[in-house]
């Protein structure tokens, strides 16, 4: 009964420790990356609405900028704990060095639940947090964006305050901005094409067409919209989409055996990608339990919603047809079901190299703001496009040399290229 | 078809000619006030030329008065035979007449070629030519004393004698008050020559004596009344002789200020209609053009009684309003009002309220600018007992023992009472008066409104029983009266329907006479588009009962708003939201984040439909995408989503056909004095009126309108639960005492125990992930409403899992109440979340929400029960047994002996506790039984396993292949409600065909259970039967289901089957 708590660092650490065995890394880099680099913790006192004083917990965790200025969220959270910030900073150094961005991976925050605080006390926060912070963080140290809780306003207030600090304007401090005030066109559309860039090469790789494949995709959230959207005119044919009905607090399967309309649908979707299920009955889609999704008789399988979606149970259900899966949510599948997919030989397309999209969007953002000239959208997505097919080249590769299990092959490369600037750098 | 229109044809002329007489009373009355300096001759030969207006013939008409000998006529004047006179009386002398005549010769009709109602306009013209002249009198002789008052003193003598004379002269009936008066008062102060001139003037006049035994038992003869004249001159000269000119003068001016009221104290006294009570207000009003101030008792006592008479008899109410509602505001509320003649009734309820509050917000504002521009819309009143007035008219006497008929009668009866209401006639003088407030009101959409006596004798708690209707109120005047008698009918027939009804039974008050007022009010709002709305609108707490932080106190107050009509805000609606601020604390919102704020923000609006004359809910989005640019204050309203950022629109910068849009009333917030002002309205009233309160509000983006107030509702299970003392140590699970809210959750049957220490120490995510899924099956298994979840920190965490046990709302939405536990660790107790990940979805479901503080002083937290009870877990959801240790389920009565948990919490104490109980609630505080407490609950259930066992004796098993029936969930565990479905779990086992054939079979029976309950109690549901077939494979493997069956906890009950029944063990 000794075990110890749930740590997400420890996790994390041994996954590092697993690909570092791999690469046979020598132990001064692992010591470096097994733990940041640096670590501010600070207080932000505030003046309260009512005129009480207040001090709030801020902290910054810069795990590794060997390859570039950090970058990674900042949220405000009650009761976060160091350990979960540590182990999400690490992730983010491992997911720019994927996609090759010259970033290193950072995560910061302030304990605080915003439901109790006032607009005017948020920024209070946010313009004390970038105070404490002003001499480590920068366009070309360290570059925040949002996450839960915090959204593009509060990304506003910092950069302003920044900008006050140093008396100059320096819109790549941040990013997450609105278009029109340093943001980049083409973010919306990033994370779902960026899928389906990945998935045409796999394709390929496999020397099949995307008119001969149908695919089956969990979600109907922005990912899955636009991966949806490229994919059709690709040539492929979705055929079954699940999503969250908020009236009968479950989710439902959306089939249509000679593919969905996606524009059709988005016509009786809401703003959270609920289906209106009573309309699409009428447009004579079959309307299936959420879960059916997995078991359609497909080729590809998309789930883009939720964590923990392809356990050992569903994989079951598979159909034998399926020969590709992409990633488009964050850790879809269990380790067990990972077991499974290697043994049936199913071609899978790691969550943070086929997501890597948004954070790809993140970084040409700062990009443009740097130069202060912002690409048109054609442009963004042109270059994303190139970012992500190489990105996926450099993973099969590896993966079809090595003989190695695609997600570990996504991790070996993040990690070489980190520990090889770190190498270079003549750090270890 | 053509009688009907005949009808109705008449109808409408006499409406006209309604009309034409009260426009000529209009006439008349403005001739009277707005004299400036003009003499009563220029005025009288003025009217002399308005009164053929109101006849028929207004062509062929002429008039005539006479007044002290002086004649005035209208301009083309003529005597001819056929005419009608009435007297002008003065203080009961004749002064004068009023005489019409028609210059031809007409049909004869009711007097003559005269209408009833037209000789009645010739007398009240009369009538009130007759005040005129009082007041004019009046008026001379005040002004007169006035200048006198103030100089008497120094210009010496005699001043008295001068108004002596003048009263002598104008008006004899005061002036021989006077005079006894002053007799009264020289005899009192012992003057002997008084008594002497007392006995002279009244020579039969036996005084007590005790010597006669004849007169012990029999009242004293009154003194003769009727002085003569010189009387009053001899009493002045003995006053004179002993009292000081300054004194007699003081003493003259006091006497007749209060002649003024004395006709008013002499008709509220009385028991006369309200007809009658106007009229004295009306001369109050036009004899004290200006209010002396000088506050007497007299005035008091007047104004209660009218408080009384028209508003309510509740002490509380009175206490309070006879600082705020003076006689002369009377005047104006009863202009607004429709009575029958012979009425006796009041204006309810609601009205009471409302002109109450709107009364002290007028007299505040004096105080606080802010005040000021707080409005009312424009209100007409039906008097209360026109309800009876109406059955009598139209003999429905026998519906009103409709209320005491079984209740599925009343049910089954009441489309019908409502066809009856609606085809029934109201009496002329209604219509007559309701023309009159359509000519006000205009072409602007109504709403009606009940306003019962009950709600006033209640509370609110019987608010909400009656209808109210919007009318959009247009087309011809014909059209909109049919409508708006259709309206008041059919609020009238929502009397006799079945929940007020059932609601009276219980309460003992099915006796009380059915008395109704209505409340006819114009929509506040502006017309948009083909719609009629206002901006927006909505309900305020003076008491916040859903904090959302724990900054939030309960006296900063709640606003439920949405845009368009407020109807949104006032329900509680399961699919929409209205957008909750409170007025204390205006910057802590419920919602902070973008996905946050757009989930939980309006998505429909309801509006009147002016095209359609209807009542509508319409999307939000599309109605801003085609009127979004002539909703007025838009900006205040909505903002736009753009980019991940919710920012509120600049003027002019809104692209409505595009833009996202979230009416989120930022820009209302933020930019105006909306809050400021909602929180001065609540601890205004809350202060005044010695009661926390709730408001609805509305505004048309100009002003803001308060619709109605009353003391704040505690509707159902909502109101403070009285916390028991004494309670024993070991029959306590928890108390709190910090964010309490009110209520009160009886009979919980299960807990589910998630122990944060436990909880903490889980290594893995997915282990952490599990205890959510857990969760979430207990929630679908649990019955509904009867158990609790109790887990460490923030329900509902999405960043941090760790932090509390994962779920979303639809994996906690059958639980009665959400606790979370905040135990110290090392030295601070982490913060919980008040449920703010669903709040609005828990406010809106009725899920209550409790945080524990196991740690604080004096609080009790039974750890040894929670932990030593015992777990149930791995036999109902054996998948999940390896977190046994984390996850306890505990069934209370297995545990406990047959006792239940119930969780009574109290705001006003700031205490809750949960106390195991024997069930049905008997365990409660000795002193106050809770009132509505179920005792129809064992109805309800008793009912549905007699249905269900009939079913089950008659059931065909052979044909459906079925081989057993089982009953679960509510009605087995005897708890269910009067909307709770029966479920049925059947073991199948026969071919696809019989399966199918079984379906139909049971679905009829369920429509047909559904009806039968809806009769009985009203809830209407799809059908009532859930049936959960099982096969043999799901027994096997113990799905959920299948596992109730020889189940540990919860078990399902078997059903005696056809075959089964003579079994002799039965």
């Amino acid at each position: 009964m000794n075990k110890e708590a749930f740590n997400p660092f420890r996790m994390a650490q041994t996954q590092f420790d697993h690909v570092a065995d791999i690469l046979e890394l020598n132990e001064p880099t692992r010591d470096l990356l097994r733990n940041p680099m640096r670590e501010y913790h600070f207080n932000i006192p505030i003046r309260m609405d009512d005129g009480t004083s207040k001090v709030f917990r801020g902290f910054r965790v810069q795990h590794n900028d060997a390859r570039g200025p950090c970058k990674g969220v900042i949220r405000f959270h009650p009761q976060e704990t160091i350990d979960t910030v540590r182990a999400l900073s690490m992730w983010m150094t491992w997911k720019c060095a994927v996609v090759d961005i010259p970033l290193g991976g950072g995560k910061g925050g302030v304990i605080c639940d915003p439901h109790n605080l006032s607009a005017r006390e948020q920024e209070q926060i946010c313009r004390g947090w970038v105070r404490q912070l002003a001499r480590v963080v920068g366009p070309l140290a360290d570059v925040p964006a949002p996450d839960v809780m915090t959204s593009a306003q509060h990304m506003l207030w910092m950069l302003d305050e920044y900008e006050h600090i140093y008396g100059n304007k320096f819109p790549g401090f941040i990013t997450g901005k609105p278009v029109g005030m340093g943001g980049s066109l083409g973010r919306t559309e990033a994370t779902g094409f960026g899928v389906v860039y990945t998935l045409r090469e796999a394709l390929k790789q496999l020397n099949i067409k995307p008119e001969d494949m149908l695919a089956s995709v969990q979600g109907f959230g922005n990912v899955a919209q636009y991966a949806i959207r490229l994919y059709s005119q690709l040539g492929g044919t979705v055929i079954c989409v699940s999503c969250w009905d908020q009236n009968d607090q479950t989710s439902y399967s959306f089939k249509k055996k000679d593919g969905i309309d996606l524009d059709a649908l988005l016509k009786i979707t809401d703003r959270f990608g609920g289906i209106d299920k009573d309309k699409a009955k009428d447009m004579g889609y079959e309307i299936l339990p959420g879960d059916a999704w997995i078991e359609q008789e497909v080729d590809i399988l998309i789930p883009a919603a939720l964590e923990n979606q392809i356990t050992v149970e569903t994989a079951q259900k598979m159909s034998p047809r399926v020969k590709v899966i992409a990633e488009g949510a964050n850790g879809p599948t269990t380790p067990e079901a990972d077991k499974i997919i290697a043994e049936r030989n199913i071609f899978l397309i790691p969550d943070f190299l086929a997501n890597a999209g948004g954070v790809t969007c993140s970084y040409f953002e700062q990009v443009q703001s740097n130069m202060n000239y912002y690409w048109e959208k054609d442009e963004v997505l042109g270059k994303l496009d190139v970012k992500m097919t190489s990105a996926f080249l450099a993973v099969s590769d590896m993966a079809r040399k090595r003989k190695l299990y695609m997600r570990d092959a996504a991790y070996v490369i993040s990690v070489a290229r980190v520990a090889q600037a770190c190498s270079d750098r003549g750090w270890v | 078809m053509t009688k009907k229109k005949k009808f109705m044809d008449r109808l409408y002329q006499d409406l006209q000619e309604r009309s034409k007489e009260l426009n000529c009373i209009y006439q008349i009355e403005e001739i009277l006030s707005n004299r400036n300096d003009e003499s009563i001759e220029d005025i009288f030969a003025k009217i002399a030329n308005v009164i053929p207006y109101g006849f028929q013939y207004t062509e062929e008409c002429e008039s005539k008065i006479t007044f002290e000998g002086q004649v005035f006529k209208s301009s083309e004047f003529e005597e001819t035979e056929w005419s009608h006179s009435e007297d002008i009386i003065a203080k009961n002398t004749v002064v004068g007449t009023v005489t019409v005549y028609y210059l031809k010769d007409f049909e004869k009709l009711d007097f003559g070629p005269f209408l009833k109602e037209e000789v009645r306009l010739i007398q009240s013209t009369a009538d009130r030519l007759g005040h005129f002249i009082i007041h004019q009198r009046l008026k001379t002789v005040i002004e007169k004393l006035e200048s006198t008052g103030t100089g008497a003193a120094s210009s010496g003598d005699g001043q008295w004698r001068v108004i002596l004379d003048l009263l002598r002269q104008t008006d004899s009936n005061l002036y021989l008050s006077v005079s006894r008066k002053i007799l009264n008062f020289l005899c009192w102060s012992g003057i002997q020559e008084a008594e002497k001139l007392i006995q002279t003037f009244s020579p039969e006049e036996t005084t007590y004596d005790e010597g006669d035994p004849e007169t012990w038992n029999q009242p004293l003869r009154r003194s003769a009344h009727d002085y003569p004249v010189d009387f009053s001159s001899a009493a002045f000269a003995v006053a004179s002789k002993y009292l000081t000119d300054n004194e007699i003068l003081r003493m003259l001016h006091k006497w007749i200020q209060e002649d003024r009221l004395s006709f008013l104290v002499q008709v509220v006294n009385r028991n006369l209609s309200l007809s009658e009570v106007a009229d004295a207000i009306r001369r109050y009003y036009d004899l004290v053009a200006d209010d002396p101030g000088a506050s007497s008792s007299n005035k008091r006592g007047i104004q209660v009684s009218l408080i009384r008479r028209f508003l309510s008899d509740q002490l509380a109410y009175i206490n309070v309003a006879k600082n705020f509602i003076g006689i002369r505001d009377f005047y104006h509320l009863l202009q607004n009002v429709i009575f029958s003649s012979e009425s006796h009734g009041k204006l309810g309820g609601k009205s009471a309220g409302m002109y109450l509050a709107a009364q002290i917000l007028k007299k505040r504002s004096r105080e606080n600018s802010l005040l000021r521009d707080v409005k009312t819309p424009k209100t007409w009143f039906i008097s209360s007992d026109v309800l009876l007035h109406f059955m009598t008219y139209n003999d429905f006497e026998e519906v009103v023992e409709q209320k005491y008929k079984e209740i599925n009668q009343v049910r089954l009866e009441y489309p019908h009472v409502v066809q009856t209401f609606k085809r029934a006639r109201f009496p002329s003088d209604i219509i007559q008066g309701l023309s009159v407030a359509l000519d006000d009101f205009g072409e602007r959409p109504l709403i009606v409104r009940s306003s019962s006596l009950l709600e006033d004798r209640m509370g609110a708690a019987f608010s909400g029983k009656y209808k109210s209707l919007f009318l959009a109120n247009q087309g011809s005047k014909k059209q909109r009266l049919e409508a708006l008698l259709d309206g008041i009918a059919e609020v009238y027939a929502s009397t006799f329907s079945p929940d007020p009804i059932e609601y009276r039974a219980e309460r003992g008050l099915i006796d009380f006479g059915e008395e109704m007022g209505i409340m006819i009010q114009e929509v506040v709002g502006k017309r948009v588009g083909k719609y009629f709305l206002p901006a927006y609108a909505g309900v305020a707490f003076s008491r916040n009962e859903f904090r959302w932080s724990p900054r939030i106190r309960r006296e900063d107050g709640l606003v439920r708003i949405v845009p368009g009509l407020g109807t949104r805000a006032v329900d509680r609606l399961s699919d929409d939201y209205p957008v909750l601020i409170t007025p204390g604390q205006p910057g802590l919102r419920v919602n902070v984040d973008p996905d946050e704020i757009i989930r939980y923000s309006p998505k429909k609006i309801d509006v009147i439909d002016l095209e359609s004359n209807s009542f509508k809910s319409i999307d939000i989005d599309e109605f801003l995408k085609e009127f979004g640019y002539e909703m007025p204050a838009i900006n205040n309203i909505i903002s736009v989503f753009h980019d991940g950022q919710i920012s509120k629109p600049m003027a002019m910068s809104v692209d409505f056909e595009n833009d996202q849009l979230v009416a989120n009333f930022e820009g209302l917030i933020n930019n105006t004095q909306f809050v400021k002002k909602m929180e001065l309205i609540l601890k205004t009233l809350e202060e005044t009126l010695n009661t926390p309160v709730d408001i609805e509000f509305a505004s048309d983006g100009q002003d803001f309108y308060l619709l109605q107030c009353r003391p704040q509702s505690y509707s159902g299970e909502s109101r403070p639960a009285p916390i028991p003392k004494d309670i024993p140590e070991n029959r306590i699970v928890f108390t709190a005492n910090r964010y309490i809210s009110n209520g009160r959750v009886p009979d919980i049957t299960h807990i589910v125990y998630v122990d944060p220490e436990k909880y903490v120490l889980l290594s893995e995510r997915n282990e952490i992930l599990a205890v959510g899924q857990a969760v979430g099956k207990l929630n679908k298994l649990l019955p509904k409403r009867q158990f609790i979840l109790m887990g460490p920190g923030r329900w509902g965490s999405r960043g941090d899992i760790k932090l509390g046990v994962s779920v979303t709302y639809s994996e906690i939405n059958n639980t009665a109440v959400l606790i979370e536990i905040a135990r110290k660790k090392g030295n601070y107790v982490p913060d919980l979340s008040f449920g703010t990940h669903f709040f609005q979805d828990l406010v809106e479901a009725g899920i209550r929400y409790l945080p524990l503080y196991p740690d604080d002083k004096g609080t009790v937290f039974n750890e040894h029960f929670l932990k030593s009870a015992k777990n149930i877990l791995p036999e109902v959801l054996p998948e999940f047994e390896k977190l046994s240790d984390t996850i306890r389920l505990i069934d209370i009565p297995q545990s406990t002996d047959g006792q239940i948990l119930q969780v009574l919490m109290n705001a006003d104490l700031e205490e809750a506790v949960g106390i195991l109980a024997p069930p049905s609630s008997q365990y409660e505080s000795p002193v106050v039984r809770i009132e509505g407490a179920d005792h129809h609950r064992d109805d309800f259930w008793n009912w549905r396993t007699k249905m269900i066992e009939c079913l089950a004796s008659t059931f065909d098993l052979d044909r459906f292949g079925v081989a057993g029936l089982y009953l679960i969930g509510s009605t087995k565990n005897a708890t269910a409600g009067p909307a709770s479905d029966i479920d049925l779990l059947v073991h199948f086992q026969g071919t696809p065909e019989q399966l199918q054939q079984l379906k139909y079979y049971l679905e009829g029976c369920s429509i047909c259970l559904s009806e039968i309950n809806y009769l009985r109690t009203g809830y209407r549901t799809k059908g009532l039967l859930d049936v959960h077939i099982v096969t043999d494979s799901d027994l096997e493997k113990k799905t959920s289901f299948a596992a109730k069956i020889g189940a540990v906890t919860d078990a399902a009950r078997p059903l005696k089957l056809k075959s089964q029944l003579p079994s002799p063990e039965d």
